[in-house]
């Protein structure tokens, strides 16, 4: 097992970077996301530690070996790409093998251990089948075992399930994390869904437009976001952002006067949608208008309305009573609450 | 009336027009087939029957002049200029599709610009060349230019076909250990398959079917290809129709059999070239 190092990495095309400053540890046995929105260079870092992207500026570093500028083949680090990229004129077997044959592995060895990571991903019975005969899920079993077969020091996957439907992505994302548990090994996976990111991690790294918004456990991240862009990103519906001002320790937003220990100044509320505590109209100061209810079984979304406009969700288990249409009172003083300032950083707890 | 409906009723429209054009492509071809086999008197008396009597002293004839040796030297002339232009226009192509270097641009309209020279203007000076260099009458004073010709159009070819080539496939066999020629030998060129046919076949027909430059260059007996060699069964008083429609029949067996093995490849590539 080994760890992955960044130190100063940036990326530019021309005259546009992509990626500036990046100082990232991963450590060894770590599953490290990245997760951020489409074009924030996460595929791109992924792409440089991979070595199939030249780094403009700063060191990678694998295992405490600077590999900045060593060949991708020579870095001990397996791939799995988002379109699979398996070979097409080659059997499933020799999609595995090949990596061990261009190694010049003699091929009993080669064999038994396409044999032995086959068994493992129950794909034993298509070795002899090209990837054109497989169902996505087993293309994507098959470009897993290809990476396993080669028994990396670090395993980088790069949007792995997005093209499997829902129900495949979700059975594939408890393969993935039951693999990583049973192997202990290094991986680094891209993803823009954030709920891959939340089950998958130990670790979540949110980009932003080539930057580290913020590193933390996924309980930590959707706790304590930073700052308004994981607030937004990290959770699903993402957090209910209110603009509002702070003067004299207390903070009104909404025509609504809360406490709150914070600086003076304008700074924005966030609350969580199953922490937005909803009350009977006129219980609370703030009422919104329901415009929909989204039923999805084990969870009800409200979306509802506030008078100036702005559009809130509020998540609650099971069914609700409540219907659209209906107005519904909003307690912010008994919601728990996150404060960002002007620049939309996270103040106070 | 629907669009489905009006496509229906145009259905028996578009059979009878498809029809009548199969039968002016496949015409020539069954009088030519039909020819080999008759004396030259029924060629002329009974133009677009099938003999009474089919012979194969046409083709016997045709042998007894010469047109095995014709053959193998279209055949070596042929083989030789298809792997040569597959050689280097696939790695040309290669090259433009994937290395990003000064001047390509200018590089590749000047291929594009060399495509659109049409080989009789160059005729003189391509003699004069040829025979400064004491190429004439050779295998390799054909091969060469024929290969100069067919180039352009085959980068072009290959090049479209290329730049759709999945570049995740590529970056895979980097990380499997491949240097840039194992990743063309085992992963590029194996799935360009359908390119080049196409090359194959663009190139192994105009190369087969040459007669002007063959004519030229070519002065020797023993060295003349197909389309050169057939001309001397045209006589100034009298003509060897019989002989020359199998030696013509001869000449096109080969084409066929290329297209036919590599149709689905061809036909693959060209739809390609659209997208």
């Amino acid at each position: 097992m080994s760890g992955v190092s960044l130190r100063g990495v940036g990326k530019a095309y021309g005259d546009t970077r992509v990626v500036e400053g990046l100082d990232l540890d991963v450590n060894p046995g770590e599953f490290c996301v990245f997760v951020g929105p489409s074009g924030c260079g996460k595929s791109t870092i992924l792409r440089m530690i991979a070595g199939l992207e030249s780094v403009t500026e700063g060191s990678i570093s694998i295992g405490g070996r600077d590999v900045t500028r060593v060949d991708a083949a020579k870095r001990g680090v397996a791939m799995v790409f988002q379109n699979y990229a398996l070979y097409p004129h080659m059997s499933v077997a020799r999609n595995m093998g090949f990596a061990l044959k261009m190694a010049k592995r003699p091929q009993d060895e080669i064999d038994a251990r396409v044999a032995a990571v086959a068994e493992t991903l129950q794909i034993s019975p298509f070795l002899d089948r090209r990837p054109a005969d497989l169902s996505g899920g087993q293309r994507q079993r098959v470009a897993i075992g290809r990476a396993l077969v080669r028994d990396p020091e670090v395993f980088l996957f790069d949007e792995p399930l997005s093209n499997l439907d829902a129900a495949l992505r979700g059975q594939t994302r408890v393969e993935i994390a039951r693999l990583h548990a049973r192997l202990g090994a290094t991986m680094i996976y891209v993803t823009h869904d954030q709920v891959e990111a939340m089950t998958l991690a130990d670790r979540i790294v949110v980009f932003e437009a080539g930057k580290v918004r913020q590193v933390g456990s996924p309980m930590a991240l959707y706790a304590k976001p930073a700052n308004l862009f994981v607030a937004g990103f990290i959770g699903s519906p993402g957090m209910n952002v209110l603009p509002g001002h702070a003067e004299a320790g207390r903070v009104t937003v909404q025509g609504v006067t809360l406490d709150a220990g914070v600086p003076d100044g304008p700074v924005t509320l966030g609350v969580r949608g199953e922490e937005l505590a909803l009350c009977a109209p006129g219980a609370a100061p703030l009422t919104g208008r329901i415009v929909l209810i989204e039923r999805l079984g084990g969870q009800s979304l409200t979306h509802m309305e506030l008078p100036d406009g702005t559009m809130m969700i509020a998540q609650s288990s099971g069914n609700t009573d409540l219907a659209e249409g209906e107005t519904a009172g909003i307690d912010l003083a008994a919601s728990p609450r996150h404060l960002f300032d002007a620049r939309g950083e996270r103040i106070g707890d | 009336m629907t669009g489905l409906a009006r496509a229906g009723a145009m259905k028996p429209l578009l059979y009878a027009l498809l029809g009548a054009y199969s039968l002016v492509v496949v015409l020539p071809f069954f009088w030519m087939f039909a020819a080999s086999f008759k004396t030259t008197r029924e060629i002329f008396a009974d133009p677009f029957g099938w003999p009474d009597a089919p012979s194969l002293d046409n083709y016997a004839r045709a042998w007894e002049q010469g047109i095995g040796g014709y053959f193998l030297n279209s055949l070596l002339v042929t083989v030789a200029t298809v792997v040569l232009i597959i050689g280097l226009s696939g790695i040309a192509a290669y090259g433009f599709a994937r290395l990003k270097f000064r001047g390509r641009a200018l590089l590749y309209t000047l291929i594009i610009a060399g495509y659109a020279v049409p080989i009789h203007t160059v005729l003189v000076p391509l003699y004069e060349m040829l025979d400064a260099a004491g190429m004439l009458d050779s295998y390799a004073g054909l091969v060469l230019p024929y290969v100069a010709f067919g180039i352009p159009f085959s980068i072009i070819l290959l090049y479209a076909f290329l730049l759709e080539f999945p570049k995740e496939l590529e970056e895979a066999a980097r990380l499997d250990g491949c240097n840039r020629w194992q990743t063309i030998r085992h992963v590029v060129a194996p799935l360009s398959l359908p390119g080049l046919s196409s090359v194959a076949i663009f190139s192994g027909v105009f190369t087969w079917n040459e007669f002007l430059l063959g004519l030229l260059i070519l002065s020797s007996d023993g060295l003349k290809t197909l389309p050169v060699g057939l001309v001397a069964f045209q006589g100034a008083y009298a003509s060897d129709w019989g002989a020359l429609m199998a030696g013509v029949v001869l000449a096109t067996v080969p084409l066929l059999v290329l297209y036919m093995v590599m149709q689905k490849h061809f036909v693959r590539s060209l739809a390609g070239l659209g997208k």
